[in-house]
């Protein structure tokens, strides 16, 4: 579903994705770890088509991001960290105008937002302004707005940030199920436990490269640990995290 | 939320809008967001509409007497109609050729924050919208910003020359397809600058800006300076006239769309047959069709240029290297520093860190230095009333004039630049409002950076215009009036920008120029343009009739009532009344106005 091959993105100077092979595949839930400044949202943001690889090839689904950026993007959607909504639309508003960009047929679009609306329980507020929603309420139809047109690749760059502990319960399990039924989760995260819970695979990434690629269980055989993934996480990062704090 | 069964829709199925489905979403986005503002303000903001109604309204009619006046003066002052129109023409082309430079500026640096800076670009490059169809949809919102300060000032002075020339009825109705048509070009033209700019230059495009900058405002000084530098005393006669006319002649290029604008709407002005033979109206709708196919192939070049190297070029912005700061104060900051060396530590540390933010950001600059470049071209033209000319009675009324232009040009600033700083400051008040400072301070601070900013440049024009004149050494009493004059406007206006931004601050709009554009900005101008009248006719009615009474008395003998005795308006005494009167005035409006603001910023909940 996504195929990373030799992915480099420099700013200025600075490398900030570094000979990034990466393949994730179709089903699965693929969580990328890191500290701060990693790498992990430049090559989301490349997934997405808002910046372009400085050499190598990224596909989604078959499309390469950068000459069928169109074509890779109606077969994902994207959560950013820190949504745009527009405020003087109300939800309904917003819905209708992501599945038209998307090219939903009117009824299709329909059903689609009605169904959006009642999993995402979307109802009390859904005919309100965007400016009066509380930051769960925004995540809420962010999320909705992803999938309305029930993309094959969810890509989701910090999902539980400022989530209750119920909405957090219900992103894991929406995460869970999409994968369940064949769709694919490309997911950044700091939520260590998260991706401990819920993860198929994960990649930990540090000054632009991968350090680890593989399953919780494989990374615990790697240190030989049984500690949690925080500890194992910390452990394999030990140099970066030793810079920062002093 | 439920996390009912997902159904996967199988890849094959999917299919990409059609342009058609894709340009009727963004209409519909447009039309959504203007009903739901619209509905808002009709609800809730019924005071502020009718009195930016209201105040729209007096500026449009005092524009449109203006022009009106203007017109009918070159009406009778010219009584040959060929040499008339030719004159009107010869003004037509270079007030639309102004504006056509300023257009293409204005949009060129709208469209770099439009399309690089905005959260809604970096959303929709997510979706899969077409990037002509983002840029084209910004490209109509910067259209819109630029049209309507066009049409408030552009169709008074239209509507004006209709009158005076008795034009028909379908001059009326073609202006604004003619004004819409010709607003395209510039705005396109500006866009696609931009845009290549962006592509072509990225790591210089600052550069690139100020220079392109720097070439329009020599551009502009030096045809204001061909046109004014002549000092011909013999006003209104006929070589005069042609010589004007020989001078204007840089603006009757055939391919200017300013010039395409300027035939057509007088074609359709003047119901008599024009030279081809054609009815005027028939050569109007050419010229109009003229501007309306160019308008169009500018927007096809710009939707080209867009789809080309939009997403290229948003990317490639992205990756420039942040540049670094030099840890060493710079000179401009120890300047500033030095002067505001009286106030308290924390006080100055406010206006220089203000002063770091306004000169870092190019949205801010850029059009500061469009708005002085004006008032460089307008000082430029005082050279032209020098004091041996033939108005050398009215001397001292140039004078006041020039010091209320100052204060006019001076309360755009402070509208545009000092107005919405509170406001911005809402969005960073986590900061402020957790350090262990006074809120005043951030008014204070406020108040100060505006003083600081604008009393040494005014002060400076005022000061060059009473040497130009010769006031300065002829009567120095009233340059020190002017000068005083000056430094109450400026501590006055700052006060009320600062006062009334604090008062009515708008805590959700990131950008300042809509903050400027929003109720508290309209109103702070509009009270601003009040105080300097006031301030102007309080000190320059005394002084007019004090230094030109020995004149006033020959040619008005039996009013001498007025400025003569002693208590007339032309006495000391009144100066001093005058001058008394003023500086009440300016107490108030510099007290009241920060009174208002401190109060209202330290109940103000973020």
């Amino acid at each position: 579903m996504i195929n990373i091959k030799q992915v480099t993105r420099t700013y200025g100077t600075k490398t900030a994705v570094d000979c990034l092979d990466l393949h994730v595949r179709r089903g699965e839930l693929f969580a990328c770890l890191g500290h701060n400044g990693a790498g992990k949202t430049t090559t989301i943001k490349m997934m997405v088509g808002l910046l372009q690889p400085t050499a190598g090839t990224m596909e989604i689904a078959g499309f390469d991001v950068v000459t069928e950026a169109r074509e890779a993007s109606l077969r994902s959607g994207y959560v950013p960290d820190e949504p745009y909504l527009y405020d003087k639309l109300s939800g309904r508003e917003f819905l209708q105008f992501v599945a038209e960009m998307y090219g939903l047929p009117r009824d299709i679009a329909s059903s689609s937002i009605d169904k959006q609306i009642h999993d995402f329980g979307l109802g009390g507020f859904v005919d309100q302004l965007a400016e009066s929603y509380s930051h769960g309420m925004k995540q809420r139809l962010v999320f909705a707005s992803a999938l309305l047109h029930d993309p094959e690749l969810l890509i989701v760059d910090e999902p539980m940030v400022g989530l209750d502990p119920r909405s957090m319960r219900l992103v894991k399990d929406l995460l869970k199920t999409r994968v369940r039924n064949g769709g694919t989760v490309f997911m950044s995260t700091h939520t260590l436990a998260v991706a401990e819970e819920i993860a198929d695979r994960i990649g930990v990434m540090s000054q632009g490269k991968i350090q680890f690629l593989g399953t919780v269980a494989e990374l615990r055989e790697q240190l030989s640990s049984d500690d949690s993934l925080e500890q194992l996480f910390l452990t394999l990062t030990e140099e970066e995290q030793g810079s920062y704090i002093s | 939320m439920a996390t009912a069964e997902i159904q996967l829709e199988a890849p094959a199925t999917k299919q990409l809008p059609s342009t058609g489905s894709e340009a009727r979403a963004f209409w519909m986005l447009r039309a959504r967001r203007l009903n739901t503002m619209t509905s808002h303000a009709l609800r809730s903001m019924r005071v502020q509409l009718v009195s930016i109604s209201v105040a729209s309204l007096v500026m449009w009619l005092g524009l449109y007497i203006l022009f009106q006046q203007g017109f009918q003066f070159i009406h009778t002052g010219l009584i040959h109609a060929g040499m008339r129109t030719q004159f009107v023409h010869a003004i037509f082309n270079v007030f639309f050729l102004a504006l056509t430079v300023m257009l293409m500026f204005s949009s060129a640096i709208i469209m770099y924050g439009n399309l690089f800076k905005t959260e809604e670009v970096r959303f929709l490059l997510t979706t899969p919208s077409r990037p002509e169809r983002i840029v084209i949809h910004k490209f109509h919102e910067a259209v819109f910003f630029s049209c309507w300060g066009f049409v408030l000032l552009g169709s008074p002075m239209l509507i004006a020359y209709g009158d005076t020339a008795l034009s028909p009825w379908y001059y009326y109705v073609l202006l604004i397809p003619f004004m819409l048509a010709f607003v395209l070009i510039p705005a396109a033209i500006g866009a696609i600058a931009c845009l290549l700019v962006v592509r072509l230059l990225p790591t210089v495009r600052l550069h690139a800006l100020v220079i392109l900058a720097g070439l329009v405002i020599a551009a502009g000084v030096y045809f204001g300076w061909h046109v004014l530098a002549y000092q011909n005393r013999n006003l209104m006669t006929m070589t005069w006239f042609n010589d004007v006319l020989t001078r204007l002649e840089y603006s009757e290029q055939r391919l200017l769309p300013s010039w395409w604008l300027s035939t057509g709407l007088l074609e359709a002005a003047h119901p008599s047959p024009s030279t081809t033979g054609r009815p005027a109206w028939r050569e109007s709708f050419y010229f109009l069709a003229v501007l309306a196919s160019n308008a169009l192939l500018l927007q096809l070049i710009l939707a080209m240029v867009a789809s080309r190297c939009f997403r290229v070029s948003y990317s490639e912005l992205q990756g420039i290297t942040r540049t670094t700061r030099n840890r060493r104060v710079s000179w401009i900051d120890r300047g500033v520093g030095l002067v505001c060396r009286p106030l308290p530590a924390t006080l100055r540390m406010f206006v220089i860190k203000d002063l770091r933010l306004f000169r870092r950001d190019p949205m801010q600059w850029s059009q500061f230095a469009i708005f002085t470049s004006l008032l460089l071209l307008y000082f430029f033209n005082v050279r032209r009333f020098d004091y041996a000319g033939t108005l050398e009675q009215w001397v001292t009324v140039i004078s006041f004039l020039n010091v209320a232009v100052v204060g006019l040009i001076l309360s755009t600033f402070t509208t545009r630049f000092i107005f919405p700083m509170i406001s911005l400051e809402g969005r960073r008040f986590w900061v402020l409002g957790t350090a262990p400072i006074k809120r005043d301070l951030v008014l204070w601070g406020k108040f100060w950076f505006a003083c600081v900013g604008t009393i040494p440049p005014c002060s400076l024009l005022v000061l060059a215009s009473d040497i130009s004149l010769k006031i300065a050494t002829r009567l120095p009493l009233v340059a020190a009036i002017h000068q005083l004059t000056c430094w109450v406007l400026c501590i006055g206006l700052a006060a009320m920008a600062v006062g009334f931004g604090a008062r009515l601050p708008n805590l959700r709009e990131p950008s300042p120029s809509k903050i400027a554009a929003g109720f508290g900005g309209t109103l702070n101008l509009v009270l601003s343009a009040l105080y300097i009248m006031a301030v102007v006719l309080l000190t320059a009615v005394p002084c007019f009739f004090w230094t030109e009474k020995a004149w006033l008395s020959q040619i008005h003998p039996s009013a001498s009532i007025i400025f003569g005795g002693t208590i007339g308006l032309g006495t000391p005494g009144a100066v001093i009344l005058g001058v008394s009167l003023m500086l009440l005035l300016a107490a108030i409006a510099t007290i009241v106005p920060l009174r208002i603001g401190i109060r209202a910023f330290r109940r103000l909940e973020f």
